[in-house]
């Protein structure tokens, strides 16, 4: 079963860790993809870059429009995903409350549709 | 010597190929040990075979030539292993070239060749479905040890990238080269470690069942390699009449595939299913398996499941379904094997032979079972037998409530379709002449 599982936060939330404690928290986060990319249950892990560097892409008459934003001051927006293939939902709870940062910041858990039904 | 195979004939190079999988596996590891280095030479042997026999012809001891590729393969890796190195050269030197190549696993006039072939597949099943490995790798392993399916190709069945996949693989050799598992049939636990093989099938099985991909030409289907590695556990176990039964389950199942979904992916309920579309030689077969085997005694729950689905099977239609005698083996299912999905199919039998409310009073005691009250399962069956009740506002509710927390694609398509169905009947009667809004 596959489970997205994301990370909210805005620049407000990043500022509060102090610059020489990144290199190690980025190093447990490394050291959690590494050992669930062993286990084949992390299928990928993505940060997202800032939210200035976000556009908004629409289609008018036919031809695409690109403009900045979303604009979200003050909204906290995704950070990272991470998609994984897990055996139930329970263990998808278990990898998400093992998050480096699980005791300060909630991972959202979304179950992803599948293409298959699921009774026989 | 050789036949010519013409490029039609590559499908059954293929299929003898992985008939011929588990038999040289299971004689390497048995003879050298080592699982991990034995399953990578016999894939290895099995790739040189796909690309040679097609032009070249398969050899008249296919078992044969597979098994000498595989342990040449294997003695490179060992030689090339230099820390390994003599203790490795001594075992094989002390086996015969002879003896490495000349059984053929189908000479009859060598049947304890035969036996212990029997044997290695059947170690090896135990192997790959042991219980220190995680399902998702039993799994994995069951198919490509056993079932010689490419990584690549499961991958493809369970739509994870291949580098996941192989890594999912290659843990579960690691957990088992690390020596805790052995290779030997378990002595005292054996009908726990069979059930845990039927499991693993079972769920392959149901992968390939409920997958809506349509026909894929490159990869097997799931359920047609269930169904032939069930064939085999049977050939292997005649007597365990969960296995038979097991068989018989998935060949009535899977006799329903062709009506079971629309061209366009929509799921097809049984009662509204195409009878004339399924397909009558594997219920004739399932039918007989099961009707074999139930006599035998010794009643487990895929036998039960299996009578089921016979029961439906046998109805050219849902009218004519027998149902007093499906919800007699309901009520035997729920002793052998309580659950509360078992609970939520008898309430549905109940409601077909007691009525509606019969039905809803059941599932009533079931929305206080924890696993249950989220359910889309229960939801949906409430909202079926509200349907047949009558109460088409609650219905409706609950196919909407249901598709919500289905995380199935065409289920959802088809509870919402439901739903929509009920709200325009709600309303009332459409074409009164009034002009459409």
């Amino acid at each position: 079963m596959k489970y997205l599982l994301m990370i909210y936060g805005n620049q407000e939330k990043w500022s509060t860790f102090a610059a020489e404690d990144w290199p190690r928290e980025i190093a447990k986060q490394d050291a959690y993809n590494k050992k669930y990319a062993a286990t084949g249950e992390l299928l990928g892990a993505y940060g997202l870059a800032d939210a200035a560097a976000a556009k908004l892409v629409t289609r008018k008459d036919g031809v695409p429009v690109l403009s900045d934003g979303p604009y979200l001051e003050t909204k906290e927006y995704m950070a990272s995903f991470y998609l994984v293939d897990v055996e139930s939902e329970e263990r998808a709870y278990e990898l998400a409350a093992e998050m480096p940062w699980a005791d300060q910041n909630p991972t959202e858990v979304w179950p992803i549709l599948h293409e298959s039904a699921t009774d026989a | 010597m050789a036949e010519p195979v013409t490029d039609g004939h590559r499908r059954p190079v293929e299929d003898l190929l992985r008939e011929l999988a588990p038999q040289v596996l299971g004689t390497l590891t048995s003879r050298y040990g080592h699982f991990d280095a034995c399953e990578d030479a016999t894939q290895e042997a099995l790739l040189k075979a796909a690309r040679h026999w097609p032009e070249d012809g398969i050899p008249q001891s296919p078992r044969g030539w597979l098994l000498t590729v595989a342990s040449r393969v294997l003695i490179d890796e060992f030689r090339s292993d230099s820390s390994r190195r003599r203790r490795e050269d001594v075992v094989f030197a002390a086996t015969p070239q002879s003896e490495l190549v000349g059984r053929p696993a189908d000479s009859i006039a060598d049947p304890d060749g035969v036996a212990a072939d029997r044997d290695d597949s059947l170690k090896l099943l135990f192997l790959c479905c042991h219980p220190s490995l995680s399902v998702p790798s039993q799994i994995a392993l069951t198919l490509r040890a056993v079932g010689g399916l490419t990584t690549a190709q499961i991958a493809a069945a369970f739509l994870v990238p291949e580098a996941t996949m192989a890594q999912r693989i290659s843990r579960a050799k690691a957990t088992i080269g690390s020596g805790a598992i052995r290779f030997e049939m378990p002595a005292g636990e054996a009908d726990e470690r069979v059930r845990a093989v039927q499991h693993v099938l079972y769920l392959i099985f149901n992968e390939g069942y409920t997958a809506s991909s349509g026909e894929d030409l490159t990869a097997p289907s799931l359920s047609d390699e269930a169904i032939r590695l069930t064939r085999l556990l049977l050939r292997l176990l005649p007597e365990d009449s969960e296995t038979a039964g097991l068989l018989a389950l998935m060949l009535l199942t899977d006799a329903r595939r062709p009506a079971r979904t629309l061209p366009d992916g929509m799921l097809v309920p049984l009662a509204e299913q195409d009878r004339t579309r399924w397909t009558s030689a594997s219920i004739a077969e399932g039918v007989a398996l099961i009707s074999q085997t139930l006599p035998r005694g010794a009643v487990g729950p895929y036998q039960l499941q299996a009578a089921i689905a016979a029961v439906h099977d046998e109805a050219p239609t849902m009218d004519d379904t027998d149902w007093p005698q499906i919800l007699g083996l309901y009520d035997l299912l729920e002793k052998a094997a309580p659950n509360p999905m078992t609970t939520l199919n008898r309430a549905v039998a109940v409601a077909m032979v007691h009525g509606p409310q019969a039905g809803l009073e059941l599932i009533a005691a079931l929305e206080s079972d924890g696993r249950m009250a989220r359910s889309h399962r229960l939801l949906a069956t409430r909202a079926h037998l509200r349907e047949l009740a009558g109460d088409g506002n609650g219905a409706a509710s609950d196919y909407r409530q249901a598709a919500r927390r289905t995380a199935s694609v065409p289920e959802r398509r088809y509870l919402t379709g439901r739903a929509a169905a009920l709200d325009r009947r709600n309303r009332g009667p459409a074409g009164d002449g009034s002009a459409p809004v």
